[in-house]
C-alpha cells in the first residue's frame, strides 16, 4: 500500500519543482553570493555588490571574470550568461565559447541567467537584451576575451602553487599542465587562488587560433537537454516562493477602459479559496491560495467598464475604438492616399515606371499576427523586508524592466532584484511592452496584500493584451524591359513599424524595422524606391520572430514573382540574374538549389501522383543570409508542404547542430503564418482568445526540413531569426505556381483552393 | 428565425386584404382604466421572478447594454429587426405604458398605438400568463428597472414588407385566446409546470416544431407535436417528451430538475441557445418550480415510431474499434481528450456523445453548430463554468468536421445518421463563434 | 479526496471540478506539467492516467479518483518512459522545452501501448503542438525508441 503523505508539497524522492533560486545542482543563484565553503573563482565581488555599482562606466561589460564564472571544487564551472535563455541554444553557445577559451568542456558548465548589474551590458559592448538574433555575433569577441582571462588566471595561480613561470604552464581541458614535472592541477582546486588574482586586461591576452578550436564550430551538444526533457527546467511560471498566493486578472475588453465598478464583488470573495478583490489599472484581480480559485473567481466578477478618458494617451497606451475592426483596417491601408517617405531611392523609379512599356502593380497585405508562446506570462512579485523587491519573470532585457520598475515603484534600481528564468518561447514576446507585461499588476497586488504574488495570465487575457506583429499594406509597382527583366521596382509600405509603435513615431525619422525586407534586397534592379505611408496602428505593435522581415520579405519576394511571370522568366533564375555581380548571394541560391536537387518549378507529377510546385524566396536578415525552397501540393483543398530546403550564410559559425535546430524552428513559424495565422479584431475585441480560434502550427503541417550551413567567413550573422522570413514567400511561389491564383496575402487558409 | 420571418411576412402579404377594423383594434385587456398604485416592494420581486421565467432580458438586453435597453438583432432576408427598449423610460421605453397597454403587449402583441409585434415576441406563449403575474411583471419593469434613454434602432425591413397590419389575422387564427386553465384532474405540481412551460418559460418556441404557417403545432399536451423537438437558428431542440432517444425518456424528474438549475447532469450540460436560456433564466427559477416542469415533463409521453430503435451503449465501437474510419483520428486528437475515447464524458462536468440526443436527433445542426463555433459560457449563480467548448471552425474542415460528426453518431451505439460536408458549409457561413468570455445579462 | 500520483496517495483539498493540472501543480507542487491553454488545445499538461495519455487541464480531479496518475516527474522510473528522455536528448528535441513534459508523456503513452508504431500511429498520437517547431526531432526520437531509423528523413 502506498504511504499517504499529508504534506503533499514534501514528495520526497522525485524532484517536485525545485525552490525557484536554487539550480539543479544545488548551486546559490543571484544575491547569495559565494557558495557557501566551495573554493571558487567568481562571485569575489558579490552580486549585489556588482549590481550596486551606479557607475556604470567604470566597468567594462564583459570583462570581469568573477562576475561571469564560478569554478567548483568537482571541476564544473557556473557560467553567469547575459542572455536568456528561451529555446534559441544560447547558454550552450555561451559555454562553448567561454569553455573554448577558458579551456574547459562545455559539457561541464551550468549556465544560468545572468542577475541585472553593468557587468552583463554586452550587447555592443553597451546594452542588454536578448533579441535581434545578436546574442552570439555581439558578444563573441567579449566572451572569447573572458574565457582567456580566466584562463590566464587559473594559469597564474597554478605558477605560483607549483613554483614555476607561467610561461612553463600550458592547459588542457579542465586543468593547467607543467609538461616539464608532468605535474596538473585542476581548475577546481586553482580556484580559491584564482579569485584573489586581478583579472588580467582584456586585450592582454591571447586568444586560440580558430583552426584550434575544439568546440566552437561543433555540434555540442545543448545543456539543458535532460531537464528539458523530464519536467525539471523551471519557467516564470514555476517559481515559487514561500508564503506566496496565487492572482489571476480579468483585463478590460478594450485597452484604454477603466474599472468603474464591480457588480458582485460579495458573491466572489465568498468564493473558495479567495483572498481579495482587486481593482487594477484597466483589470480586476482576484488573489487566492491556489491559482485555479483565482482563475474561476476573477472570471466570475462582473465589471462594468469606463470607456477611456483622456488619461489614457499620457500613459503611453493605445486606446482600442469600440468598432475597430483588422478587415477595415486592411482595407484603410490599402486605399490611403499619399506617396510615402523614401527609405531607399536608387536611380530613377518614377521615370522609368512611367516610361516602361510593362509595368506590373499588385497590392500585397501582412496580416496582424500573436506570438503564441506557449508559456503564459507570468510574475512572482515579492516585497522583502529591507525594502527591495524580488522578481521573477520572462524578460528579453532584465534592465530595462528593473529600470521601468524602480520608476514605477520609486525605488531605487539596486533595490529591484529581477530574476530571469527560462523562457517558454518568445519570438519577441518578452520585451518591456507597456500594458502587455503582467509585472505592474503583480507588483500592485503584492504592495496591496503584503504577500508575495504569483500572478498568471490565462491565455485568454494574454491573447487580449498580447501585441501586434503589425499589418501592412503595400502598393508595388515594377517595370520590365523587352527582355522581362525588371529595371525599376517602387514598393509604398502603408504601415506603422514595430519600433514606431513602441517607443513614438518620429515624423522625422524612419523605422528602420517597417521595412527591413524591402529595403535592403540586394537585387540589382537599377531604379528602385521603397517608401513608407505611416499610418497610426490602432493596436498596440511588437517585434514578432524577425521583426519587419516576417512580412516585408513574402511580400517583397513574392511580388518578384509577379515580375518573373509577366516578364516570362523563371523566378529562380531570374534570382540568379539578378545576383550576379553577388557572389555570395548567388552561392546560396544555388546552395538552396542543388540541395532540392537542381531547381525545378513544376508543376509536375511527383511519384505518389500528387501534382506539385516548388517555389523560392529569399531573404537577409540580421546580418545572415537566407536562400529557401518550398515543394507544395493540394489536398482535400488545404495546402500541404512537402519538403522545405534552406541555406543560411551566417558568415561564421559557433554550433552548428543549434542552427540546424534553429532552422527547423524558423521554418515551422514561418510555415504557421503564411498557412494559418492571422489575429482577427472585430468590434474592437480579438475574436481569437485561445489556439482554437488561433490555429499554430500543428504537427500533422510539418514539412520535412532541410538546411544547409554555407560558411562564407564573412562577419557573423544572426541565427534565431534569419530562418524565417524566406519561407512565406518560398510557399506562396509555389501555391503560385500551382494554382495559377496569385497569392498576395497571408494565410493561405483564407484562399479556396481546388482539391 | 431567418426562415421563420421570412415565412411569415410572405404570409402576411398573402393576406395583405383583411378588413381594417380587425387588424387595427386594439384588443381589451382586464386592466382597462386602472390607474396607476405604487407597488409594493415583493410584488416587484415577484415580478422579477416572472420576468426570469419568460426570460425577457433574453432579447431585450444585449452583453453590452443596459439592461432591457433594447437587444438582439434578428436577421432575415429583408433586413434586420430589433428588439426594443422596454425599460421604463418614458421616451423611448415603455415609461408611459399603463398597465393595460403593458398587457396588452406582452399577451397580445399589440402596442399602445395599434401596432401588432412580430411574433418573435413570444405572445403565443405569454397570452397564457395570469393576470397576477402580468401585474407582478408590469410592477417589476416599471419599478424595478431603470428607465434607459436608449432610441430603438429601426428595423431593416422596407415598405411594403413592414407592414405590421396582416400580422392581426395570423393572430387570430394561431394565437390561443385566454390565460391557461387549471386540469382538475392533475395535481397541483402537474398544473404548476405546465402552465411554467407553457405560459412564461416558453418553452416550446423553440422546442415544438413548426408548421408553414410558422405556428408552433401545438400548445399544450394535447398535441403529441408539442415540444417534439424542432430546428431554430442553427440549433436543434430536442424532444422533451418521454422519447428513449431524442427526448428525456431516460433523465429521472432528478436529472431534469438537475438540468435546469445547475446547467449540467450525468447526462448532458446545456449549450447553444440552452445555455443562454439556463444563465439568463431557468437557473433563477424557484426549486419548487424546477421540480413542477420536471414532473409535468415526464408526463408527456414519448413516440417511439419518431424516435427509433432505443440507444444501448455498445463498447465494441469505441474510438480503438472503428479506428479505420474518417474522423477516428480527428476525434481522437481534437474531442477524445475532453469527451473520452470511450465517448462518456467526464461526470457531470464534460457531458458525454455516447447516448445524447445530439447524437441520435436525426437533424445534426446542433452537432455542427457546436463543433464549428463552441458554446457560450455556462454561468451559475455568478460562477463561470470550469470546462468550455472550443470552436473548431478554425482549424478542422467542412470535410473533417462532417468526417468526425458522423464518426460521433455511428460510434458507441449511436445512430444519428451520417452528415456532409454540404450541412457544415451551409452553417459555417451563417454562424458565428461563441464568446470565450462569460456572458451573463444583467436585470438590474 | 485521496489521489494516486506516481505511486503515491495523496490527500488533496479541491474541489472535484478542479482541473487535475492545478492539483499537480499548486496542491502537489510539482511543476513538470505544464499550462499552455487550459482548453485541451496543445497538450502540454498531458500526463497518464492508467497508461493512458490525458489532457490534465481537462481531467476533473473527481475523474481520476481511484486511478492511477503519472506525471512526467516519474517518467524515467517506467523503462519505456527512460527510453524515451534518453532518445529525447540522444536527439537534441528541446528547444524552449515548454511543451516537452507533454511531448514525452504521450510518446511513452504511445509506446507502451504500441511498441512498434507506424508512421501513421506516431501522427496520431503526436499530436501536441509545440510553437518551436521540434516536431521532426521528436518524430525521429520516437522512431529511434521504436527501434528503427525513420526512413524519410
Ligand atoms: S494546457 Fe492542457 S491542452 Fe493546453
Ligand atoms: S520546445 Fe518550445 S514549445 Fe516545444
Amino acid at each position: 500500500m502506498n504511504e499517504i503523505l499529508r504534506h503533499p508539497s514534501a514528495e520526497a524522492e522525485l524532484p517536485t519543482g525545485a525552490p525557484v533560486n536554487m539550480s539543479r545542482r544545488g548551486f546559490l543563484l543571484g544575491s547569495a553570493g559565494v557558495a557557501a565553503g566551495a573554493l571558487v573563482i567568481g562571485f569575489g565581488l558579490p552580486v549585489g555588490t556588482a549590481r550596486a555599482q551606479d557607475a556604470a562606466a567604470k566597468v567594462a561589460p564583459g570583462t570581469r571574470v568573477p562576475a561571469f564564472l564560478e569554478i567548483r571544487p568537482d571541476n564544473t564551472a557556473r557560467l553567469m550568461s547575459p542572455f536568456v535563455e528561451g529555446g534559441q541554444g544560447v547558454f550552450t553557445a555561451m559555454a562553448q565559447i567561454v569553455g573554448e577559451e577558458l579551456d574547459m568542456d562545455p559539457q561541464s558548465f551550468v549556465v544560468e541567467n545572468a542577475p541585472t548589474g553593468p557587468d552583463y551590458l554586452v550587447v555592443f559592448g553597451k546594452m542588454r537584451i536578448t533579441g535581434g538574433s545578436m546574442s552570439v555575433r555581439t558578444s563573441y569577441d567579449t566572451m572569447r576575451h573572458l574565457g582567456a582571462s580566466a584562463r590566464a588566471m587559473m594559469i597564474e595561480a597554478a605558477a605560483t602553487r607549483l613554483g614555476v613561470p607561467a610561461a612553463e604552464l600550458t592547459t588542457e581541458p579542465g586543468q593547467v599542465v607543467h609538461a616539464a614535472s608532468s605535474r596538473k592541477v585542476s581548475y577546481g582546486e586553482l580556484a580559491g587562488d584564482a579569485l584573489n588574482l586581478p583579472v588580467p586586461a582584456a586585450d592582454s591576452v591571447k586568444l586560440r587560433d580558430p583552426s584550434q578550436f575544439r568546440w566552437i564550430g561543433k555540434p555540442v551538444k545543448r545543456l539543458d537537454m535532460y531537464d528539458k526533457s523530464t519536467g525539471r527546467a523551471i519557467y516564470g511560471i514555476d517559481t515559487k516562493v514561500d508564503g506566496m498566493l496565487h492572482a489571476a486578472v480579468q483585463h478590460a475588453p478594450r485597452l484604454g477602459m477603466t474599472v468603474a465598478s464591480i457588480r458582485n464583488e460579495d458573491v466572489v470573495k465568498a468564493m473558495k479559496g479567495v483572498h481579495s478583490v482587486h481593482k487594477l489599472d484597466g483589470a480586476v484581480a482576484v488573489v487566492a491560495e491556489r491559482w485555479w480559485n483565482a482563475k474561476r473567481a476573477v472570471e466570475a466578477l462582473q465589471v462594468q467598464w469606463n470607456e477611456a478618458g483622456a488619461e489614457a494617451k499620457g500613459k503611453g497606451i493605445r486606446v482600442m475604438p469600440a468598432d475597430f475592426s483588422t478587415a477595415a483596417f486592411a482595407d484603410r491601408l490599402a486605399k490611403e492616399p499619399g506617396a510615402g517617405k523614401d527609405a531607399e531611392k536608387e536611380g530613377d523609379a518614377a521615370g522609368v515606371l512611367a516610361s516602361a512599356k510593362t509595368v506590373v502593380s499588385a497590392t500585397y497585405h501582412s496580416q496582424y499576427l500573436h506570438h503564441a508562446q506557449l508559456e503564459p506570462p507570468s510574475t512572482l512579485a515579492r516585497f522583502n523586508d529591507d525594502g527591495s523587491l524580488d522578481l521573477w519573470m520572462p524578460n528579453q532585457a532584465p534592465e530595462m524592466f528593473q529600470a521601468d520598475i524602480a520608476k514605477m515603484t520609486g525605488l531605487d534600481a539596486s533595490k529591484v532584484n529581477v530574476h530571469s528564468p527560462l523562457l517558454g518561447g518568445f519570438f519577441g514576446r518578452h520585451f518591456l511592452y507597456k500594458s502587455a507585461n503582467p509585472y505592474p499588476q503583480a507588483i500592485q497586488l503584492a504592495k496591496e496584500t503584503g504577500k508575495p504574488i504569483k500572478l498568471i495570465w490565462t491565455r485568454e487575457e494574454e491573447f487580449l493584451r498580447d501585441p501586434m506583429r503589425p499589418m501592412a499594406a503595400v502598393r508595388f509597382r515594377g517595370a520590365l524591359d523587352e527582355t522581362g527583366m525588371p529595371i525599376a521596382i517602387e514598393a509604398i509600405s502603408v504601415c506603422e513599424g514595430p519600433t514606431e509603435g513602441i517607443s513614438g513615431h518620429n515624423p522625422d525619422k524612419m523605422d528602420p524595422t517597417a521595412l527591413e525586407g524591402l529595403t535592403g534586397k540586394d537585387y540589382a534592379i537599377p531604379n528602385k524606391r521603397i517608401a513608407q505611408l505611416y499610418v497610426e496602428n490602432p493596436t498596440m505593435l511588437a517585434y514578432w520572430r524577425s521583426v519587419g522581415n516576417s512580412m516585408n520579405d513574402f511580400l517583397y519576394e513574392s511580388f518578384l514573382d509577379e515580375l518573373a511571370d509577366k516578364g516570362g522568366q523563371d523566378p529562380y533564375e531570374l534570382r540568379l540574374k539578378l545576383l550576379k555581380d553577388n557572389p555570395r548571394l548567388s552561392n546560396l541560391l544555388k546552395a538552396a538549389g542543388e540541395m532540392s536537387g537542381g531547381w525545378k518549378r513544376g508543376p509536375y507529377t511527383a511519384a505518389d501522383g500528387t501534382r506539385r510546385a516548388r517555389g523560392v524566396g529569399m531573404a537577409s536578415p540580421f546580418g545572415s543570409y537566407t536562400a529557401a525552397i518550398a515543394e507544395v501540393s493540394i489536398k482535400a483543398g488545404e495546402i500541404v508542404v512537402h519538403e522545405v530546403w534552406e541555406a543560411i550564410d551566417p558568415g561564421s559559425i559557433v554550433n552548428p547542430a543549434i542552427i540546424d535546430a534553429q532552422i527547423q524552428s524558423a521554418v515551422a513559424l514561418g510555415l504557421s503564418q503564411v498557412l494559418l495565422e492571422e489575429a482577427v479584431y472585430e468590434k474592437g475585441v480579438p475574436v481569437a482568445r485561445n489556439y482554437d480560434l488561433y490555429p499554430i502550427l500543428p504537427p500533422s503541417r510539418m514539412p520535412r526540413v532541410h538546411a544547409r550551413i554555407v560558411e562564407s567567413g564573412e562577419k557573423m550573422g544572426g541565427i534565431g531569426e534569419p530562418g524565417l522570413p524566406a519561407i512565406p514567400p518560398a510557399v506562396a511561389n509555389a501555391v503560385s505556381t500551382l494554382t495559377g491564383q496569385r497569392i498576395r496575402s497571408m494565410p493561405l487558409s483564407h484562399y479556396t483552393f481546388e482539391a | 428565425m431567418k426562415k421563420f420571418l421570412l415565412t411569415l411576412i410572405a404570409i402576411i402579404v398573402i393576406a395583405g386584404g383583411g378588413l381594417f377594423w380587425f387588424v387595427t383594434h386594439k384588443p381589451g385587456s382586464p386592466f382597462d382604466g386602472e390607474t396607476a398604485s405604487a407597488a409594493p416592494a415583493d410584488l416587484v420581486h415577484r415580478g422579477e421572478m416572472v420576468a426570469r421565467q419568460a426570460d425577457c432580458v433574453a432579447c431585450h438586453s444585449t452583453p453590452d447594454s443596459k439592461p432591457f435597453s433594447g437587444g438582439l438583432e434578428m436577421g432575415t432576408p429583408l433586413g434586420s429587426i430589433f428588439a426594443t427598449n422596454i425599460s421604463p423610460d418614458k421616451q423611448t421605453g415603455i415609461g408611459n405604458y399603463t398597465l393595460a397597454d403593458f398587457d396588452r403587449a406582452v399577451r397580445h402583441g399589440v402596442t399602445p398605438d395599434g401596432k401588432r409585434l412580430y411574433p418573435a415576441m413570444p405572445y403565443p406563449s405569454y397570452v397564457k400568463m395570469t393576470d397576477d403575474d402580468i401585474r407582478a411583471l408590469y410592477a417589476f419593469m416599471m419599478n424595478g428597472v431603470q428607465p434607459q434613454n436608449v432610441p430603438n434602432k429601426p428595423s431593416g425591413i422596407e415598405w411594403p414588407m413592414n407592414m405590421r397590419w396582416p400580422l392581426a389575422l395570423w393572430n387570430a387564427v394561431f394565437v390561443p385566446s385566454g390565460t391557461y386553465a387549471a386540469k382538475p384532474q392533475q395535481d397541483e405540481q402537474w398544473n404548476r409546470g405546465a402552465y411554467l412551460v407553457q405560459a412564461a418559460g416558453h418553452c416550446g418556441a423553440c422546442h415544438t416544431p413548426r408548421s408553414v404557417t410558422m405556428n408552433e403545432k401545438a400548445l399544450d399536451e394535447g398535441g403529441t407535436d408539442f415540444l417534439a423537438g424542432a430546428l431554430l437558428d442553427g440549433w436543434y431542440a430536442p424532444s422533451l417528451r418521454q422519447d428513449h432517444n431524442t427526448g428525456l425518456a431516460r433523465w429521472s424528474e432528478d436529472d431534469i430538475f438537475a438540468f435546469l438549475k445547475n446547467g449540467r447532469n450525468k447526462h448532458a450540460v446545456v449549450f447553444g441557445s440552452m445555455a443562454e436560456a439556463y444563465n439568463n433564466s431557468t437557473q433563477f427559477m424557484t426549486d419548487d418550480d424546477l421540480k413542477a416542469i420536471s414532473h409535468y415533463l415526464k408526463s408527456l409521453p414519448g413516440d417511439p415510431a419518431r424516435d427509433g430503435q432505443p440507444w444501448a451503449y455498445v463498447a465494441a465501437t469505441s474510438a480503438t474499434g472503428n479506428a479505420g474510419k474518417p474522423g477516428a483520428q480527428t476525434y481522437a486528437a481534437k474531442c477524445g481528450f475532453c469527451h473520452g475515447t470511450d465517448g462518456r464524458g467526464k461526470n457531470e462536468w464534460i457531458p458525454p456523445l455516447a447516448g445524447a440526443a445530439s447524437s441520435l436527433i436525426s437533424h445534426s445542426e446542433s452537432q455542427v453548430n457546436v463543433t464549428l463555433n463552441g458554446s457560450a459560457r455556462v454561468v451559475t449563480a455568478d460562477i463561470p463554468d470550469a470546462y468550455r467548448m472550443p470552436s473548431f471552425r478554425e482549424q478542422l474542415s467542412d470535410r473533417q468536421i462532417a468526417d468526425v460528426i458522423s464518426y460521433v453518431r455511428s460510434s458507441w451505439g449511436n445512430h444519428g445518421g451520417p452528415v456532409t460536408p454540404e450541412d457544415v458549409k451551409a452553417l459555417r457561413e451563417h454562424t458565428d463563434p461563441a464568446s470565450s468570455n462569460p456572458i451573463v445579462l444583467q436585470m438590474r | 479526496m485521496q489521489l494516486q500520483i506516481n505511486n503515491k496517495t495523496h490527500e488533496v483539498d479541491a474541489d472535484g471540478d478542479t482541473p487535475l493540472l492545478w492539483v499537480i501543480r499548486d496542491n502537489l507542487g510539482m511543476t513538470g506539467t505544464k499550462y499552455g491553454c487550459g482548453l485541451a488545445q496543445c497538450g502540454a499538461c498531458s500526463v497518464l492516467v492508467d497508461g493512458e495519455i490525458v489532457r490534465s487541464c481537462v481531467t476533473p480531479l473527481d475523474s481520476v479518483i481511484g486511478r492511477s496518475v503519472t506525471t512526467i516527474e516519474a517518467i524515467e522510473t517506467d523503462p519505456v518512459g527512460k527510453a524515451v528522455v534518453a532518445a529525447w536528448v540522444n536527439h537534441q528535441v528541446p528547444q524552449c522545452g515548454y511543451c516537452q513534459s507533454g511531448q514525452v508523456m504521450a510518446a511513452t503513452a504511445l509506446l507502451k501501448q504500441t511498441p512498434n508504431p507506424t508512421e501513421d500511429d506516431i501522427a496520431a498520437a503526436m499530436v501536441n503542438l509545440c510553437r518551436c517547431g521540434t516536431y521532426n526531432f521528436i518524430k525521429t526520437a520516437v522512431n529511434e525508441v521504436a527501434g528503427r531509423k525513420e526512413a524519410s528523413l
